[in-house]
C-alpha cells in the first residue's frame, strides 16, 4: 500500500479521535464546575456523594467504565445497541471520568483561592453565584490552567483506548494497518499525528497563559 | 455627598447595642454598645486580643454577634428574641436586612482585597452596576470622578498588581465610596502609608465625614487616631474601658488600663 493511501486513512479515522477529544472537553470542563461545588457543599450527603463519584471514576480504569457504558444497555435495560452507540458510548465514558478528574483540579483552584477574596465579594454584597462567576472562577481559572494543560495532553493520547470497545479512531486503524501492511510505519504515522496534536495545544496553552498574564495576585 | 445625607449629620449611622460575641467559651465582645453618628469619625482602640477585629467583622456582617442589637439607621440587622421563658436573649440575623444593610456600609480591608484580575476601574465599577444594577455608564463616570479626586486619574486602566501599597489603598477606598455607603470603615487605615498619605489620608477622612458619612476606623496609631477621630474607644478584653473625645481618651485617660496601654505605645 502507498504510503500516502495509508496516511490519508489514518487522517480520517484521526477525525474521530479529534472528536472523541473536542466532545469530552466540551462535555467535561462544564460538569467538573457542578461536582466540584457538590464536593465542596457544606451539604454532607452532596459532599459524600461527589467524593464517592470522584474516587471511582479516578480509582478504576477508564476502559472498564467505557465497557460499563457500552454494555449497560445492553444488559441492564436489554436494549439492542443502535449501530454507531460505540462512539457515544465511549464520548459518554469519557466525559465522566475526565470531570471527575477535572473537578479536582478545579476543587484545588477554588480553596487556593484568598478568603478575602471572598470577604471583599461578601462586603460589596455579592450573591454567591456572582462571587463564584465574577470572582473566584475567572482568578482559578488562571491558577487551574497549567495542570488541566496536563490533563488536556494526557486526553488526547487517551483517546487511543476507545479501540478497546471497536470505535474506529486512529489507533485502531494504525494497529489494522500494521496487521496487514506486516511493517511499523502506521504506527509511526499515528505516533507524529498524536505528536503534533500535543504540540498545537502547547501552543494554544502558551498563548492563554500570556493573555492571563496580563495581572499577578 | 447628598444633601439628604448632609442633613443627617448627628444621627446614628450604625450602632450595636449590648452586643456579644464568645468564641467557644471564650468570650470575646461583652455587652459592648457602640454608636456612630452621621459625619462623625470613631476611632477603635485597645491591645492586641482585645476583640476590635471581631467588633469589626461582626458590624461588616462577616461575622454575628451572638446576642445584642445592630441598626443601619432604620435598618434592624439583628435583635434579641426573647426565648419562650421570656429571658434568653439571642441575636436573631434578618436575610433581608443583611442584603440591605451591606449597601449602607463600605470596608477598606487592611490588605485592601481588590480583585487582582480586574483594571481598577472594573474594581470600582462591577458591584455598583452587577449588585445595585445601576446604569453602566451613569456608575463609570461616577467611578471616574471619585478616582480623580482620590488621585488615580491615569491608574484606572491598571490593574492592582501595578500600583504602589498606598494607591491600592485608595483604590479600595475608592471602590467602597461608589456604593453610596451611609458608614465607611477601615481596618488599619495608615499602616501602610508614610508620613505624607497619612497626612492625605487624614485630610480624606475628615472631608468624608464633613460631607455626611460615618467613619469608623480601627487602629493601633495612637497618634492618628488621635488627630482624626471625634470620639475613641478603647477596647480591652472585650469590653470599652474607656470611651470619649479623642484627645480625652488620648491625653488624659482616667481607667487605669487605658493609661498603662498608652504608657506602653508612645510613638
Ligand atoms: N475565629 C476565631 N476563633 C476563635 N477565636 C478567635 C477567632 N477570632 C478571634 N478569636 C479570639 O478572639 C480574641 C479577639 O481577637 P481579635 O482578632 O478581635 O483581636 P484584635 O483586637 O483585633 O487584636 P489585634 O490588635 O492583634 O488585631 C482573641 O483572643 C482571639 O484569639
Ligand atoms: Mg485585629
Amino acid at each position: 500500500m502507498e504510503l500516502q493511501v495509508m496516511i490519508s486513512m489514518l487522517a480520517t479515522s484521526y477525525l474521530v479521535s479529534l472528536q472523541i477529544f473536542a466532545f469530552t472537553l466540551l462535555g467535561a470542563i462544564p460538569l467538573g464546575i457542578p461536582i466540584a461545588l457538590g464536593r465542596l457543599s457544606r451539604f454532607k450527603p452532596l459532599a459524600w456523594l461527589m467524593t464517592f463519584y470522584i474516587s471511582i471514576m479516578r480509582g478504576t480504569p477508564l476502559m472498564l467504565q467505557m465497557f460499563v457504558v457500552f454494555f449497560v444497555p445492553y444488559y441492564v435495560f436489554g436494549i439492542t445497541n443502535p449501530p454507531g452507540f460505540n462512539l457515544t458510548a465511549c464520548i459518554i465514558a469519557f466525559i465522566l471520568n475526565y470531570a471527575a478528574y477535572f473537578a479536582e483540579i478545579y476543587r484545588s483552584g477554588i480553596q487556593s483561592m484568598p478568603r478575602g477574596q471572598y470577604e471583599a465579594a461578601e462586603v460589596l454584597g455579592y450573591s454567591k453565584p456572582q462571587t463564584f462567576f465574577r470572582i473566584i472562577l475567572p482568578q482559578g481559572a488562571k491558577r487551574i490552567l497549567p495542570t488541566m494543560g496536563n490533563e488536556v495532553i494526557t486526553l488526547v493520547k487517551d483517546t487511543s483506548l476507545a479501540f478497546s470497545i471497536g470505535v474506529a479512531e486512529m489507533f485502531t486503524q494504525g494497529k489494522g494497518l500494521v496487521a496487514s501492511q506486516r511493517n511499523m510505519i502506521p504506527f509511526a504515522i499515528c505516533a507524529i499525528f498524536y505528536w503534533v496534536t500535543c504540540l498545537l495545544i502547547e501552543f494554544l496553552l502558551r498563548r492563554i497563559e500570556k493573555r492571563l498574564d496580563y495581572y499577578h495576585d | 455627598m447628598t444633601d439628604v445625607t448632609r442633613a443627617k449629620i448627628g444621627t446614628p449611622a450604625v450602632s450595636a447595642t449590648n452586643v456579644r460575641k464568645a468564641f467557644g467559651s471564650k468570650e470575646v465582645l461583652c455587652d459592648i454598645s457602640l454608636t456612630i453618628n452621621h459625619g462623625e469619625v470613631v476611632s477603635l482602640i485597645g491591645p492586641s486580643g482585645a476583640g476590635k477585629s471581631t467588633m469589626l467583622r461582626c458590624l461588616t456582617l462577616l461575622d454575628t454577634f451572638d446576642a445584642g442589637r445592630l441598626c443601619y439607621g432604620d435598618i434592624e440587622v439583628c435583635a434579641p428574641s426573647v426565648g419562650t421563658d421570656g429571658s434568653e436573649t439571642k441575636a436573631e440575623y434578618s436575610k433581608k436586612a443583611m442584603r440591605e444593610a451591606r449597601m449602607r456600609f463600605g470596608l477598606v480591608f487592611q490588605n485592601f482585597n481588590l480583585f487582582p484580575h480586574f483594571s481598577v476601574l472594573r474594581n470600582v465599577c462591577d458591584a455598583p452596576i452587577s449588585v445595585q444594577k445601576r446604569n453602566s455608564q451613569e456608575v463609570e463616570a461616577e467611578a471616574r470622578k471619585i478616582l480623580d479626586e482620590l488621585g488615580l486619574t491615569e491608574h484606572a486602566d491598571k490593574v492592582p498588581c501595578q500600583l504602589s501599597g498606598g494607591q491600592q489603598q485608595r483604590v479600595a477606598i475608592a471602590r467602597a465610596l461608589a456604593m453610596n455607603p451611609d458608614v465607611l470603615y477601615f481596618d488599619e487605615a495608615t499602616s501602610a502609608l508614610d508620613p505624607k498619605l497619612t497626612a492625605d489620608m487624614h485630610a480624606l477622612i475628615r472631608r468624608l465625614a464633613g460631607e455626611g458619612m460615618a467613619i469608623g476606623i480601627v487602629t493601633h496609631e495612637m497618634g492618628f487616631a488621635r488627630e482624626v477621630s471625634d470620639r475613641i474607644t478603647f477596647l480591652f478584653d472585650g469590653q470599652i474601658v474607656e470611651e470619649g473625645p479623642a484627645q480625652q481618651v488620648i491625653d488624659n485617660p482616667q481607667d487605669e488600663r487605658t493609661q498603662r496601654f498608652l504608657a506602653h505605645s508612645v510613638d
